[in-house]
């Protein structure tokens, strides 16, 4: 195989963006070839989740390939659910290192705010299984709410952890102008003052409307290459070293620990294998923290802490920006947002930021490797990807 | 009419699935006629729950009880709730009935109240 190098980069806002889809998916293309300097591409991936059912747009990969004016290279639409971005860059991935191509884009692109948010939650909920899960009215949140209850019976985790994810991670967006959510929160302010109740209620209890991430609209791109190319353009060397995935069962239920996320744990294994690190050697990471609970399980599941001791590591401050293991420097998808089919890309964006050391306020100091974990269905179809900085 | 739900037994190895797959999960070695049908144990026990409270647009209630039972039979099932205060450990019962309507169409599955 071929190493595989990231040669621009290039994000929209996520946030409510009154532009077709193919917009907002070309927009972070353009940016990303001007950040490279490269005026073609081989090859486009184009992740994407909702496009059909929300957008009366199919074929998104077509619309924009043209709309770019860089036909007649390939495109390809990836749909993997909210694990699409990551599933499109490893399969810009694979056509770099096996030589079939020499320049990939791959974007990642999403519009949820073209419909009402019940429609959303709603268009997201199709993920679960249609007969055992989706018929009853489970949604995402619910799934989540389920599997929190368990989480805090068992592991002691508690509402306050939860709001620590949520307050850590929105003053992690205060510094990154492409977030959704540019709003410092407080524990006293969204716990335990008399307003609590209404400017934090239940959504799916326990979760409340601060452990959920928003609905986004927004895109984002990497543009993938080979060493001859980077030897051509003057950018930093930055590596995809790592790429995993994983599947779990489809249906919640049938899960035989159900407090454990297995895809996260062999998907995080596989890319970190495939890099040559161990966990310990993560300098800055993006996990999933759809909901917040999923950035404490996941940072356990990838290896950072050990199984039940994240929310441990969490209180002692090691997953902030100076922390031992900062996690979500970008404010996550908490508070950066979740266009779902664009996540993964721009996970993968702010490690090239972090590791290029481009990241203004929100900079991780000395960051040299990089991981994101892209967590699809509710944890049935996981990609982990793991970057590294070269001299 | 008594409604059932349906689980599915595994002519070779009895493993018991629901819902319904293909390839048998522990023998794997199962093409989709090699299934006893059989109904559901409609006891158990509430293993967590949430309550929604944003149901999507079918549902025409302000709150959704939604709970993960392991049932007496060694399966789990996702189903509603008609409960006031479900609490984790507690025995619960199921009973089939509409859990969603449509213009056009009703939809029938588990839903579950103190035993």
């Amino acid at each position: 195989m071929r190493e595989v190098y990231v040669a621009g980069i290039g994000i929209t806002s996520f946030t409510r963006l009154e532009y077709p889809l193919y917009e907002i998916a070309a927009y972070p293309g353009l940016m990303a070839m001007r950040d490279s300097g490269l005026k073609k591409i081989d090859h486009l991936y184009v992740a994407n989740m909702g496009g059909g059912r929300i957008n009366d747009q199919t074929g998104l990969a077509s619309a924009v390939i043209d709309h770019m004016s860089l036909t007649p290279a390939g495109a390809e639409t990836i749909e993997n659910g909210p694990a699409s971005g990551a599933s499109a860059i490893k399969q810009g991935f694979m056509a770099v290192a096996s030589g079939m191509h020499d320049v990939v884009m791959v974007i990642g692109a999403e519009r949820m705010r073209a419909v009402n948010p019940l429609e959303a939650t709603d268009f997201v909920a199709t993920l679960s299984h249609p007969l055992a899960e989706y018929i009853y009215g489970v949604t995402l949140p619910a799934l989540a709410g389920m599997f929190t209850r368990l989480y805090m019976e068992k592991y002691g985790v508690t509402s306050r952890h939860l709001a620590m994810v949520a307050v850590k991670n929105h003053k992690n967006a205060m510094d990154n102008f492409f977030a959704h959510l540019h709003e410092e929160i407080s524990i006293a302010g969204i716990l335990d003052s008399p307003e609590a109740s209404t400017n934090n209620p239940f959504i799916a209890e326990p979760l409340r409307f601060y452990d959920m991430c928003p609905v986004s609209d927004g895109g984002a791109c990497l543009i993938l290459a080979s060493a001859e190319v980077m030897k051509k353009i003057n950018k930093p060397m930055i590596r995809l070293a790592g790429v995993g995935q994983a599947t779990d069962t489809h249906a919640v239920h049938e899960r035989k620990e159900p407090t454990d996320l297995l895809a996260v744990r062999e998907a995080a294994r596989q890319s970190m294998a495939m890099a040559g690190i161990t966990p310990q050697d993560v300098s800055v990471a993006e996990l999933h923290d759809a909901f917040t609970i999923l950035e404490i399980v996941e940072s356990e599941e990838v290896g950072f802490f050990k199984k039940g001791e994240g929310h441990l590591a969490l209180e002692r401050g090691e997953t902030q920006i100076g922390g031992k293991s900062p996690i979500n420097p970008s404010g996550g998808l908490k508070a950066k947002g979740h266009p779902v089919g664009a996540t993964g890309v721009g996970q993968a964006h702010e490690i090239v930021l972090q590791l290029r050391g481009e990241a203004g306020k929100r900079q991780v100091k000395n960051a040299k490797t990089g991981f994101t974990c892209n967590f699809g269905g509710f944890g049935n179809n996981v990609v982990c990807l793991t970057f590294i900085k070269e001299k | 009419m008594d409604r059932n739900i349906y689980a599915y037994k595994c002519k070779r190895c009895g493993e018991l699935h629901y819902p319904y797959r293909t390839i048998c999960k522990k023998c794997g070695e199962n093409d989709h006629n090699e299934f006893d049908i059989v109904p559901m144990a409609k006891k158990g026990k509430l293993l967590t729950y949430t309550v929604l409270h944003n149901p999507t647009a079918d549902f025409e209630t302000a709150t959704l009880s939604l709970g993960i039972v392991q049932l007496d039979d060694g399966l789990k099932m996702m189903g509603q709730l008609d409960i006031k205060e479900p609490k984790t450990g507690m025995r619960v019962t199921g009973k089939v009935d509409v859990i969603r309507k449509t213009t056009y169409d009703k939809y029938y599955g588990m839903i579950f109240s103190k035993e």
